[in-house]
């Protein structure tokens, strides 16, 4: 198979708890080397879906299928067993064996495989080697601390050269400074060793930070799939605007006869006329644009989209400053890095370009 | 889909239908023949009318009266004993703390039984041991006398004064700190914190440890029948056992009596439930927090010294003045003139009676613990862990047996298979049978807990990993189980070799068992060669117990 080529796909899947549709009708694809972020608020469904496609949930409509091998489809009622599915996966919990050694865990996939015990010796070698834990080998997996346990339940997923890793919120245990640590990492191991992965996350920064493409999920259905950049710059509807990243949502009616090529004219409430563009098609029932605070300059002059305005709080965050600045479409939130700070009460302009001025579905 | 799910179905009702034979069905049986007003070995009866509890409350008043009164008084001893120890345990920087949290396990595992038999070598008039050394010390009469109401009342206490402990503990180790902390920085002195804060979080916890332990009194039958029987105070229990002794036995009066101990006691126990279930509101939240530990200063040893007093009471007196008996011809305390001997040791394990006995019940310890984790593991995974239907109903069954007095399960079951057409009465086999059913809770709770706490993610771990599901069940699912299923093993164990309450009723000529036998031997033989039974008694459980705690330590290692 070549090098972006389907290696997960999932149809219309339905997964229900009792008469709660946990997932309701999910379809997306997954190349082969591509590492995939699922990404929404708890109990939108993203873990439901993870976990069935490694057939831990078992669906009650659709289609799983991976590798070109169908895993599990409602029609024909097939439905592989987990361990057939030969997919990997780290846990939340971790799930680290507290009755074995580290080696004993890693070991694992290799054992089940039946592998000789060179080989065995030499594979988790090499994955304990790649998470920086091989001087403790033959540690009980009881004895570690949870940045550790994390790097084991990492070793043992990849030992028996899986090519599809799931990731269940792997470090959402940790704490931010390690977490932060661990991203790099993950996304360097995921690079090195090509594996296809599906990441489930409820941290917007974490998934736009380490994927190729991020899925927005809410409440059992998918708002979004798209690169970071995309999703970040061209948030589809009001959801995945306010849950990825931050913006001023901007209420108000697109101006009939404005409908252009690429930019139109949008009237906010209160009659100020800004300049927006729309990824989708027009349909008329639009109500809101999106303008990422961090997008919004202060004392530029631009030809379009400029608002006076008033400062009035300014809050010191360290790596940005952020000010509340009265306009006349409302109260905008404007982020800047802290140099040339303005003063709160100070009389401000305010300008964005057309093209950070997003269009929202209705 | 459809015939698993109907397979699935049998298999829940089989098992609900053999657990209801052997929990519901005794109780159906003793209902029956409380209502019998003929002849009262008949069955089925001839005659049905409501004699035998009208019976109870116009002959037996004075039982009645002294069973509340006992109850009562050992309750409010009892919880004191716990709340104090809890208080200091939990809250303040008593040394040696976490050592001496278990020690103030070992009185749970001495039986009250053998306590009982220790406090009146203590505590008898004239040959007690207290007063021997009081006439000694130059005084007349009695200083202390075991055989009376508050005597059995201080038995029962200091034997129950552990589970208090255990309960009101784990209410004031669920607290938040920050609870307490944020009255302080609102303003509230100490004694303010404690009265609007602490106090009423720890309330439903202590409520429901009075509860609990109150509805225990109630059906408690070993110190009432060690002390009570001599002392002349008849309690319900022993009343209930009293009645089947006469000829012919009064089998309907011992049958209202019984299920009249069971109502109340369920609906005691049913009112705890209640409680601690509608009192969770702050305290619990399955959270054990680290209570800030207040600095007592030198206070401290004196609180250790409460501490060390209860277990010096309930554990090392007794067990040293049991053990002294044991090797003296003729019970003193006054050393100088001890004659030693190992003459009851040896008499003890020669008796043929005793032999058999002790034999017996390590033989029922073996057998029922050993099939009963089996069966109890199975239910436990058909409970917790199927997606069954009816698993909900099969819980409550199991757990049925904690609500009704062992005694009284003990004659319900006495009866039923009197009358029943498999001919096992007198046998081992029905002592093996009601042992299994009064281990239920027993088991499947301490199993439970075990299941429990397995994070589902070690086994669906597996699962990805590529284990097939036997594989998974031999290298992680019954490895982790291990420890737990030893513990629930030698809890089992324990308490089929120390069973009274049923067996006294369930034992033939041919099927004696230790328990019953040591409480005969005190009847009837002296003081010197019971204490030599209770102690090999004690010491093959505590045997069990040192295996037991070995494992525990290892389990929670593994765990954590």
């Amino acid at each position: 198979m070549s090098a972006g080529a389907t290696c997960i796909e999932l149809r219309d899947l339905v997964i229900r708890y009792g008469e709660v549709a946990a997932v309701n009708g999910v379809s997306f694809e997954v190349a082969r080397g591509e590492h995939v972020t699922l990404l929404g608020p708890s109990g939108c469904g993203k873990t439901t879906t993870l976990r069935a496609i490694a057939g831990l949930e078992q669906p009650v409509a659709g289609s799983i299928a991976i590798d070109g091998q169908v895993m599990y489809d409602a029609k024909t009622r097939r439905n592989v067993p987990t361990e057939q599915r030969g997919v990997s996966m780290v846990f939340q919990s971790y799930a680290v064996w507290p009755h074995m050694t580290v080696l004993g865990n890693v070991a694992y996939g290799l054992k089940v495989r039946k592998q000789g015990r060179a080989e065995i010796a030499d594979k988790v070698e090499r994955a304990l080697d790649l998470v920086q834990m091989r001087h403790l080998a033959d540690r009980p997996a009881s004895k570690l601390s949870g940045g550790q346990q994390q790097r084991v339940a990492l070793a043992r997923a990849i030992a028996f050269s899986p090519t599809v890793v799931l990731f269940d919120e792997p470090l959402s245990n940790l704490d931010a400074k390690l977490r932060a640590e661990m991203r790099l990492e993950l996304r360097e191991l995921q690079r090195q060793l090509g594996i296809t992965s599906v990441y489930v996350t409820h941290d917007q920064e974490e998934a736009l930070a380490i994927s190729d493409r991020v899925i927005v999920m809410n409440v059992g259905v998918i708002e979004q799939i798209g690169t970071p950049e995309e999703i970040y710059n061209q948030p589809r509807n009001r959801f995945v605007a306010d849950f990825v990243g931050s913006a001023n949502l901007i209420r108000g009616h697109v101006r009939e006869s404005s409908a252009g090529p690429s930019t139109l004219q949008f009237v906010a409430e209160g009659g100020h006329v800004l300049e927006a563009t729309a990824a989708h098609a027009l349909r008329g029932n639009e109500t809101e644009v999106a303008v990422r605070t961090a997008y919004i300059e202060i004392g530029k002059s631009n030809a379009v989209n400029q608002l006076p305005g008033t400062v009035r709080r300014r809050m010191f965050h360290g790596d940005f400053v952020q000010y509340v600045v009265d306009s006349p479409v409302g109260q905008m939130i404007v982020r800047h890095p802290p140099t040339n700070l303005v003063p709160e009460g100070e009389k401000v302009e305010l300008s964005f370009s057309p093209e950070h001025c997003v269009l929202l579905e209705g | 889909m459809r015939p698993r799910l109907n397979s699935q179905g049998l298999i829940t009702l089989a098992v609900l239908l053999a657990v209801a034979f052997l929990v519901l069905l005794p109780v159906l049986f003793l209902v029956e023949e409380s209502l019998n007003t003929g002849d009262p070995m008949a069955f089925p009866p001839q005659q049905y009318g409501l004699a035998n509890y009208l019976a109870m409350f116009e002959e037996d008043l004075q039982v009645i009266i002294n069973t509340v009164v006992i109850a009562v008084v050992a309750t409010v001893m009892a919880v004191l004993i716990g709340f104090t120890l809890a208080w200091i345990l939990t809250r303040t920087n008593v040394p040696g703390r976490k050592k001496l949290e278990r020690l103030m396990e070992l009185p749970y595992y001495m039986t009250p039984l053998v306590g009982a038999l220790a406090w009146a070598v203590l505590a008898s008039p004239k040959s007690g041991f207290f007063n021997q050394i009081w006439r000694w010390l130059g005084g007349t009469g009695d200083l202390v006398n075991i055989y009376s109401m508050f005597g059995i009342a201080w038995i029962m206490a200091l034997f129950e004064g552990t589970v208090a402990f255990v309960m009101i503990a784990a209410a004031m180790k669920s607290m938040d700190p920050a609870l307490e902390e944020s009255a302080r920085v609102m303003g509230a002195s100490k004694l303010r914190t404690a009265l609007t804060v602490t106090l009423p979080l720890v309330m439903p916890g202590v409520l429901g440890a009075t509860l609990f332990v109150f509805a225990e009194m109630l059906g408690s039958f070993a110190a009432a029948l060690v002390i009570g029987i001599p002392a002349r105070v008849y309690v319900i229990t022993t009343a209930i056992w009293d009645s089947t002794l006469s000829y012919p036995p009064a089998y309907g009066r011992a049958s209202a009596m019984g299920l009249t101990l069971f109502v109340v006691m369920f609906a005691m126990l049913t009112f705890y439930r209640w409680v601690v279930g509608r009192g969770s509101f702050a305290t619990i939240t399955g959270k054990a927090f680290r209570p800030r530990l207040m600095d007592m200063g030198r206070m401290a040893w004196l609180l250790f010294g409460v501490c060390a007093l209860y277990v010096f009471l309930a554990v090392l007196l007794p067990i040293a003045a049991l053990l002294l008996t044991s090797f003296q011809r003729f019970a003193t305390a006054l050393l100088g003139q001890a004659q030693y001997t190992l003459a009851n040791y040896e008499l003890a394990l020669a008796l043929g009676p005793v032999r058999t006995a002790l034999a017996n019940s390590l033989m029922l310890g073996l057998g029922v613990a050993t099939t009963g984790v089996i069966v109890m593991a199975l239910l436990v995974w058909v409970i917790y862990r199927s997606q069954l239907a009816g698993r909900g109903s099969i819980e409550y069954l199991v757990m049925f047996p904690q609500a009704v007095p062992r005694l009284v399960f003990g004659l319900a079951l006495l009866w039923a298979w009197l009358n029943m057409p498999i001919p096992i009465y007198g046998t081992l086999w029905l002592l093996a049978l009601a042992y299994f059913t009064v281990m239920l809770p027993l088991g499947v709770r301490t199993l439970a807990g075990v299941v429990l706490q397995i994070d589902k993610s070690l086994e669906e771990c597996a699962r990805v990993c590529g284990a097939s599901w036997l594989y998974q069940l031999r290298t992680v699912t019954l490895p982790l189980l291990k420890p737990g299923v030893l513990a629930a093993w030698l809890l089992i164990f324990m308490a089929c070799v120390r069973e009274l309450g049923a067996s006294v009723f369930l034992m033939g000529p041919n099927a004696k068992v230790i328990a019953p036998s040591i409480v005969s031997a005190f009847a009837s033989s002296g003081i010197e060669l019971t204490a030599a039974m209770a102690l090999i008694q004690t010491f093959t459980v505590i045997l069990a117990l040192l295996i037991l705690f070995r494992l525990t330590r290892g389990m929670t290692r593994e765990l954590t």
